[in-house]
């Protein structure tokens, strides 16, 4: 890391969607470097490197093209090759590892992996998904004191009271209570509510609302702009507030709600679209933001002014 | 209808409690009327290398009576950065000074590690709560060398408990 000049480094990252190919050249640099480092250390403790390493991950097969990795043991006879194929693997792994360890999510690198292939992945509400999540942060609580605040991923302020992020879980459920004391939640997923959530949901008094969409699909599915103006009239509501705005990974459909509530507060597109990229990045959609800029706000407008919900309060 | 509002760059609440608390880029003339209209700050912190603030930006904060305090900063990296932060959390920690607005130049790396801080040692976010919100600001792409200095901070700044805002949780 050499950036002294972090202007430089930012001008780097500013033309960003180009440089996410800049940023795997420079993985793959920094891997050649680590391997050539290995082999450094090869040629002087050549025992050593015979640390077991377990195939686990399945992300890990598609840059193995020799076929599964290596292991040492039994016979041993190591060859270079193999040492090397290993220590691949090895920096690979770290490398993901790291990605998993920042992004807190497993799911987020196979998704990504999958992309290209359906991008509306994210769309979808998986329950299993949900509960493994849910699962796991049971059997590690035995394991840790969990005294930290843990705010649902792709968590933001948005105005005043209300608030976006992704599908909440377990373990951001003491955030949403005791930080945000939220009144309530409103979601935009058509599926089913999980009812670990209700049930937390319950206890603590939060009112749910859910205005079901399916998201803008490219090009087919759009969402209905009077779905919207629902949704838009159960947020401004200030009985309703503190409220939490989500729907599965509060990329899209939320992206595009928030949209609309800054159209009500007269920002410009340009800025609208912005945000709408920041918390939809790597994904956005020219669709949701078409959505945005089209959207008719003169009935929740008028909705809002009859009520005297605008202009909203910072 | 009113022109429209243009936030500066990576404009974003930070807190909204009873106090506000905002971040952003550097605030320039088309940015005015949205501070001026929505914001009603009273105090812009900059943290940044741009010594030099110019006029009209200092006339603006002038006429709307905001106090500006300039934390020089180029990256984490810096000598006696620790003591710029203090500054910069003392000023976090009196209630008086709000509602507030930091910004850098582009709203990105400073802020986010400024913003890190504050989500760490004054409300306790898990560390991969911090890092995402990091990534998000700075467009996905992370700085380990700020994360790493977000993680390590340590602070011995001592302050008045009766000016404390209400979302600070200091164990």
């Amino acid at each position: 890391m050499q950036n002294d000049n972090i202007e430089d480094s930012d001008t780097i990252r500013e033309d960003s969607n180009g440089s996410r190919i800049d940023e795997i050249i420079k993985r793959e640099s920094d891997i050649i470097q680590l391997i050539r480092q290995g082999d450094d250390l090869m040629t002087l403790n050549e025992g050593e490197l015979n640390n077991d390493i377990t195939p686990d991950s399945k992300f890990l097969n598609h840059i193995s093209p020799l076929g599964s990795p290596l292991r040492h043991g039994g016979n041993g006879t190591v060859n270079d090759m193999d040492l090397l194929r290993d220590k691949f693997d090895d920096v690979i792994r770290q490398f993901h590892n790291e990605e998993i360890k920042q992004s807190g999510t497993e799911s987020k690198i196979q998704e990504e992996h999958m992309m290209d292939a359906d991008e509306d992945l994210d769309d979808k509400f998986v329950l299993d998904d949900h509960l493994g999540k849910s699962k796991k942060f049971y059997e590690d609580l035995g394991s840790k004191n969990v005294k930290e605040m843990i705010p649902p991923e792709n968590f933001s302020h948005v105005v005043g009271e209300i608030y976006r992020s992704s599908f909440p879980r377990i373990e951001n459920f003491d955030f949403l209570v005791k930080r945000l004391q939220l009144k309530s939640i409103l979601v935009l997923i058509p599926e089913e509510y999980p009812v670990e959530n209700l049930e937390f949901m319950k206890q603590s008094g939060i009112k749910l609302f859910q205005v079901g969409m399916s998201g803008n699909k490219e090009p087919f599915v759009n969402i209905p702009s009077d779905l919207l103006t629902k949704a838009l009239e159960i947020v401004l509501d200030p009985k309703n507030q503190p409220i939490l705005i989500h729907c599965n990974r509060g990329k899209h459909r939320t992206g595009c709600l928030i949209g609309c509530i800054r159209k009500l507060q007269n920002w410009s597109l340009t800025m609208i679209f912005d945000e709408y990229r920041r918390f939809a990045f790597p994904k956005a959609r020219a669709l949701d933001q078409q959505f945005i800029e089209m959207y008719d706000d003169t009935e929740i407008t008028n909705i809002a002014k009859e009520n005297s919900w605008l202009p909203l309060q910072w | 209808m009113a022109s429209k509002y243009i936030p500066p760059l990576n404009f974003s609440p930070v807190i909204s409690t009873e106090v506000s608390l905002y971040r952003s880029g550097y605030p320039m003339p088309i940015n005015y009327s949205f501070i001026q209209d929505q914001l009603h700050l009273k105090t812009v912190v900059y943290v940044g290398d741009k010594s030099d603030i110019s006029e009209e930006y200092s006339n603006f904060l002038q006429s709307q009576d905001i106090q500006f305090l300039y934390i020089p900063m180029d990256s984490c990296r810096d000598s006696g950065i620790n003591k710029g932060i203090d500054t910069v959390l003392q000023t976090v920690l009196d209630v008086d000074n709000y509602p507030m607005l930091i910004h850098s130049n582009k709203g990105k790396h400073r802020v986010g590690i400024i913003v890190g801080i504050i989500r760490k040692i004054l409300q306790g976010w898990s560390i991969a709560s911090i890092y995402q919100e990091y990534g998000l600001f700075s467009g996905g792409l992370k700085d380990e060398a700020d994360l790493e200095f977000i993680t390590m901070f340590v602070s011995h700044l001592e302050v008045f408990k009766d000016k404390m805002p209400e979302f600070v949780r200091i164990q």
